[in-house]
């Protein structure tokens, strides 16, 4: 389970509301949290002034909610100022927002939560916000691929997250259609579709089964970033909850990025999850 | 946290504004982080890109690549007319992407239509002051301040308000304006009284509200973005398409490259096996068979609009043909939503309406004149159909009624009632002053805020045993297929206070109202039914109403499956999957919302999904069904933009038609594509004899495009101009595994009637080589005369020839007589046109020119017209066996 648990705070409003979930997160694995600014070189101080507030408000949501919460201030480069503290504390797992440039750049190149996300030694929560209104979701929809590097951790994750907000999951997996070269995409029933389901998200499941959380299955066809937004709006998903992109540059070029066009068009907070292989709490 | 419970300071905090709105600074910063709040659909392949990929599938690559080899021989060997051929492929390919492109082609106007339903500029409260400020620039945490006409930009928590009733039309399709407070509340945030929405507008009072979700975020966003995402994927017939251009391009190219390496080890040389090559793979691939479905769609849908059905995508033509379920709604569409009272209980009884006795009924009808928004104006009822009808029953009874209203509860969906209250002038004992409140709503609402009821003229107390009696009235009117309505008042004396108006009411009866069905329903359904198509109805109405009339249009006749909007929300797919695979179906006291979700899960199941929709939030649906139906008269600019078909008279009888239309258009094409694939074998033929045999080739690259892009093309979209058989909506709708170009239709082209053709061509060619003094292993030149005349009598072979397959592909099993030699008079004119052709070929010297032909003589035609006769006998003969074979069957 998470011990210590830091939210990177700043200026922009939405680093405040990510910082919400880290907040329930904190509070449904009773780990301590630790909110941590980094005041860049040349920030102006009406935005330091607003990023301290931010800490403040936090803060005292923390407490009111008992959660053993420290905060912390910082000057410097914000990805080595963020390394060292999780070093110095030993923290399981960072939340960050996005920013614009994540939008902007493609396949997050040179970007603070590549950087975040590839180099920082422990689990990484990277949030989209785009709906204030919705902070506390209570359908969280979870993209599963059909293989995975690791399930415990982000199972876990998942688990603790709907723990904290009382909320159901979807397990949602983008299955290549059965087709032949003159017949097409050949349509399955749902009983095959079902027994389609890969062995991993069975695992998914199952580990969702232990923390008594409840959940469903779904298998559709089609182009992933695509069916997962339109799935997220029909069901008026709260959030997203999804891995990490594992594409090489190359492989993001010519295929795409769903991560990527998730992140762009998602119409629900969403949850980037990078978990931390190393780690042997699992 | 969410945002309807909280308190007004936990809302400020939450969003983290205040009271007096954001700084114009941290608003700015905000549209950084959020976006402008706009609506914008979501990346799609540019349309340029689009049409570039039909120059880039398997076939066209194929051809590709013959033209570029052509050009290459014109390189290398100048002056064997190689030129002419590589543009000729290149033509072809530019054709077919053309005309593909054109049946996929739609504008995707729906986006802009709802972008219309939002503002453009909006007051906000920014740093304590009032502002105007372009709509695009609101952002969470601003503080909207709304007044009367205004349209609302976001989707925002009411912290204050004064007698605020918005629409909310867009998104829940209800008309009728519903009041909003500032009160937290518990309900799911699309029912909860103190949000307002984006896209929806303020019809009276003011309020203030702080935003939560701006641009793609909020509801109508989440609208915006389904009806921007959702693709209903390939038709079923683009699916056929692909797969026949597939199978036709490998047999093409496997073909080609055989003969090549036969060529090769034969000995000829690289060129001439290389001329063979292009020439089989040309003669093999029917050039025409896409421009011709094209036109063929074309004229199906211009049938259909003929019949009130407007097609806006020309597959659409087709897939009607293959539907297997239609959703439709009942409104409207399967009734004329032209209501009028039918029968009314009061006192006790059941009566009809031209029996009610003004001095039993006065407050029934008090209560449904005043509680009522319907207006009598300058000779005509105005209002929504129900108050209407309400109105026009109570004033034909009881006279003009007007007294002062002095508050309004409206209707509202979830409550399912409205409650006005009035100071009455007079009541019948004479003047009144007195103050009354009048409730009108679905019974399940309105009894249980009653304590008594107006009985035998007197008022009782209403015992459950009452209780009983009524909702056995109201299940009886519902059983007559009437929508019933309950009515409630209260007498609040001289002084009255708001918020007891809807307690302790007396119940003053019910009124069944009657929406009759369109008359042309029932022998649509019927249709509906002998064709295999299942119709459910989704309507907003009770169960009982929904069944009764289901019963009465012939929908339903066992025990239907019924489900309500409330246990349709709390039941999960599966168990919804499992329920819909009922044989009737009927989905009572839904909203639209739910519809995507019908559409989605039938979809699932393999279903062809047809749907109908007017209103702003079926659009997803409407996107998502395989036909998208929206109603010309009645419906949204949006619904009509997301679908497919527009009917133009919102009629359910018009989808039946246009049903028929596609199911025709389906065996049509099938019957054209028999036609154009006859005619590849005698194409091919002449080159595999050429190879073989050593012959002088007896048909050019030319002469083969002649027919696949000029003479066949005509009779073949006469054709696709059949009219419907007379057993078409008997049979079940086609099995998805039914192929377009299955193994019947591929060998009646390529094993029976192509091989008719192939000898007719090659006795002409030789007919007239041996007229000529030719001798066998005797080589030609290209312009000798008697080698263009041989190619021209081969040529015209094929066209005599399929001048008699026109009639023998009307039918694949009917006897041409059967058929009815004249009902399709476009036969005549395609057999014409194709002559014609055949003759400037012929006869006249720029066709000779092109097509290096020589005129012929009248003894070569006098020589083929029999292959054509012996053709059209030859397929008499094999159908009159399938038909003993098998009788009865289509």
């Amino acid at each position: 389970m998470y011990r210590r648990i830091v939210a990177a705070v700043n200026e922009y409003t939405n680093s405040e509301v990510a910082a919400r979930y880290a907040l329930a997160l904190a509070r449904a694995c009773r780990a301590p949290l630790t909110l941590f600014f980094v005041a860049e070189a040349g920030m102006k101080a009406e935005a330091f002034r607003r990023a301290e507030a931010a800490l403040g408000r936090l803060f005292r949501e923390a407490e009111r909610q008992e959660i053993d919460v420290e905060s912390i201030t910082e000057r410097g480069e914000p990805f080595a100022k963020i390394r060292d503290a999780i070093e110095r504390n030993r923290a399981d797992i960072l939340f960050a927002s996005t920013r614009r440039e994540d939008l902007e750049k493609r396949f997050f190149q040179r970007t603070l939560a590549k950087a975040l996300i590839l180099n920082l030694p422990c689990s990484v929560a990277l949030v989209r916000v785009v709906h204030m209104g919705r902070v506390s979701p209570k359908n969280i929809l979870v993209p599963l691929r059909g293989r995975m590097v690791t399930i415990k951790e982000p199972s876990c994750f998942v688990a603790k997250l709907a723990e904290a907000f009382d909320a159901k999951i979807t397990l949602f997996h983008l299955a290549e259609p059965i087709a032949g070269y003159f017949h097409g995409a050949a349509h399955l029933a749902a009983l095959r579709r079902e027994s389609g389901v890969p062995k991993d998200i069975e695992s998914f499941a199952e580990c969702l089964r232990r923390f008594d959380v409840t959940h469903e299955k779904k298998i559709r066809y089609g182009d992933i970033a695509r069916e997962i937004t339109i799935e997220a709006a029909h069901k008026r998903n709260d959030l997203i909850v999804m891995g990490a992109s594992e594409r090489s540059l190359v492989r993001s070029i010519m295929g795409g990025n769903p991560v990527e066009t998730v992140l762009r068009e998602t119409p629900c907070n969403l949850i980037v999850f990078k978990p931390w292989l190393i780690a042997d709490r699992w | 946290m969410r945002i309807q419970s909280l308190s007004e300071a936990d809302v400020y905090e939450a969003l983290i504004t205040n009271a007096d709105g954001l700084q114009d600074e941290e608003a700015a910063r905000r549209i950084d982080e959020f976006g402008p709040n706009e609506i914008r659909g979501v990346r799609r392949k540019p349309l340029l890109f689009r049409f570039l990929s039909h120059f880039t599938h398997f076939l066209a690559v194929l051809l590709w690549i013959a033209a570029g080899l052509s050009f290459l021989s014109e390189y290398m060997h100048p002056g064997e007319g190689m030129l002419t051929l590589g543009f000729a492929i290149i033509a072809v390919i530019l054709i077919n992407a053309s005309f593909t492109f054109f049946q996929e082609y739609r504008t995707e106007r729906a986006l802009e239509e709802l972008k219309k339903l939002l503002p453009f500029v909006v007051t906000v409260l920014r740093s304590g002051k009032e502002r105007g400020v372009h709509a695009c620039e609101v952002v969470p945490g601003d503080i909207l301040v709304l007044s009367e006409g205004d349209k609302i930009a976001a989707d925002a928590r009411l912290v204050w308000c004064a007698g605020l009733k918005v629409n909310h039309a867009p998104l829940t399709g209800e008309s009728e304006p519903v009041s909003r407070n500032a009160e937290p509340c518990d309900a799911d945030l699309l029912e909860s009284g103190n949000i307002v929405f984006a896209g929806t507008m303020v019809m009276s009072g003011s309020g203030r509200a702080v935003v939560f979700a701006t641009g793609m975020m909020t509801e109508f966003g989440r609208i915006a973005h389904l009806t921007s995402a959702v693709e209903t994927g390939l038709s079923p017939l683009q699916k056929e398409i692909v797969r026949a251009t597939r199978i036709i391009a490998t047999v093409a190219l496997a073909v080609g490259l055989s003969f090549f390496s036969i060529g090769f080890f034969a000995g000829r040389s690289f060129w001439d096996n290389f001329l063979f090559a292009i020439g089989i793979t040309v003669a093999l691939i029917p050039e025409g068979m896409l421009p011709t479905m094209t036109l063929a769609l074309a004229m199906g849908s211009q049938r259909m609009a003929k019949r009130k059905a407007l097609i806006k995508t020309l597959t659409s033509v087709e897939t009607l043909g293959a539907v297997t379920v239609i959703c439709t709604d009942k409104t409207g569409t399967l009734t004329r939503n032209e209501m009028a009272v039918k029968q009314v209980w009061y006192g006790g009884k059941i009566v009809g309406a031209h029996e009610v006795a003004k001095e039993e009924a006065e407050e029934l009808l008090m209560a449904a004149s005043l509680c009522n928004n319907a207006r009598y104006v300058e000779r005509r009822y105005r209002g929504d159909p129900t108050d209407r009808a309400l109105l026009s029953f109570a004033r034909g009874v009881l006279g003009e009624v007007s007294e002062d209203r002095i508050q309004e509860i409206p209707f509202d969906a979830e409550r399912k009632r409205m409650t006005t209250v009035h100071r009455r002038r007079t009541d019948i004992t004479g003047p009144s002053g007195r103050v009354f409140a009048y409730a009108k709503g679905a019974p399940e609402s309105i009894v249980p805020l009653c304590t008594k009821v107006l009985f035998e003229a007197n008022v009782l107390a209403l015992t459950d045993e009452m209780k009983t009696r009524i909702t056995g009235a109201a299940h009886s009117l519902m059983d007559g297929g009437l929508r019933v309505l309950a009515f409630a008042y209260r007498d609040l004396g001289i002084s009255y206070h708001e918020g007891s108006v809807e307690s302790d009411t007396v119940l003053a009866g019910l009124i069944g109202l009657e929406d009759p069905p369109r008359d042309e329903v029932p022998e649509a359904i019927e249709k509906c039914r002998n064709a295999g198509i299942r119709v459910i109805m989704i309507t907003g109405d009770a169960s009982r109403t929904a069944v009764a009339i289901a019963r009465e249009i012939g929908l339903v006749r066992a025990e239907p499956m019924v489900i309500e909007g409330h246990a349709f929300n709390r039941m999960g797919d599966e168990e919804l999957k499992e329920k819909l695979t009922a044989r009737e179906v009927i989905f009572a006291r839904m909203t639209p919302k739910h519809k995507m979700r019908v559409v989605s899960l039938l979809k699932d199941e393999g279903e062809i999904v047809a749907v109908t929709g007017d209103g702003v939030n079926d659009a997803p649906a409407l996107k998502k069904a395989d036909i998208g139906i929206s109603m010309g008269t009645t419906g949204t600019d949006v619904a009509r933009e997301a679908s497919d078909m527009v009917l133009l008279d919102d009629n359910f009888a018009t989808i039946v038609s246009a049903i028929e239309e596609g199911r025709t258009v389906f065996e049509n094409i099938k019957k054209f594509l028999t036609y154009i694939f006859a005619s590849n074998i005698p194409e091919a033929v002449p080159y595999v004899a050429y190879i073989l045999f050593g012959i002088p080739l007896p048909l050019t690259i030319l002469q083969i495009l002649a027919v696949d892009l000029g003479t066949d093309m005509i009779p073949a979209l006469a054709l696709g101009a059949e009219k419907p058989m007379s057993d078409v909506m008997k049979r079940p709708p086609r099995r998805v595994e039914e192929r377009l170009l299955g193994a019947p239709l591929l060998t009646r082209s390529y094993l029976f009637l192509g091989p008719i053709e192939a000898v007719a061509c090659m006795c002409g060619f030789f007919y007239v080589l041996r007229g000529g003094g030719w001798t066998w292993g005797e080589t030609l030149a290209p312009h000798d005369t008697l080698y263009m005349t041989a190619t021209t009598a081969c040529l015209t072979g094929i066209i005599v020839t399929q001048t008699g397959n026109v009639f023998a592909c009307r039918s694949d099993r009917a006897s041409v007589l059967d058929t009815g030699l004249f009902r399709n008079r476009l036969i005549f004119w395609g057999i014409a046109v194709e002559l014609a052709l055949q003759f400037f070929i012929v006869y006249h010297p720029v066709g000779n020119k092109i097509f290096g032909t020589a005129p012929l003589g009248l003894n070569v035609w006098l020589f083929l017209i029999p292959f054509a006769v012996v053709l059209v006998l030859s397929d008499e003969a094999r159908k009159m066996i399938v038909r003993r074979r098998a009788p009865g069957q289509s």
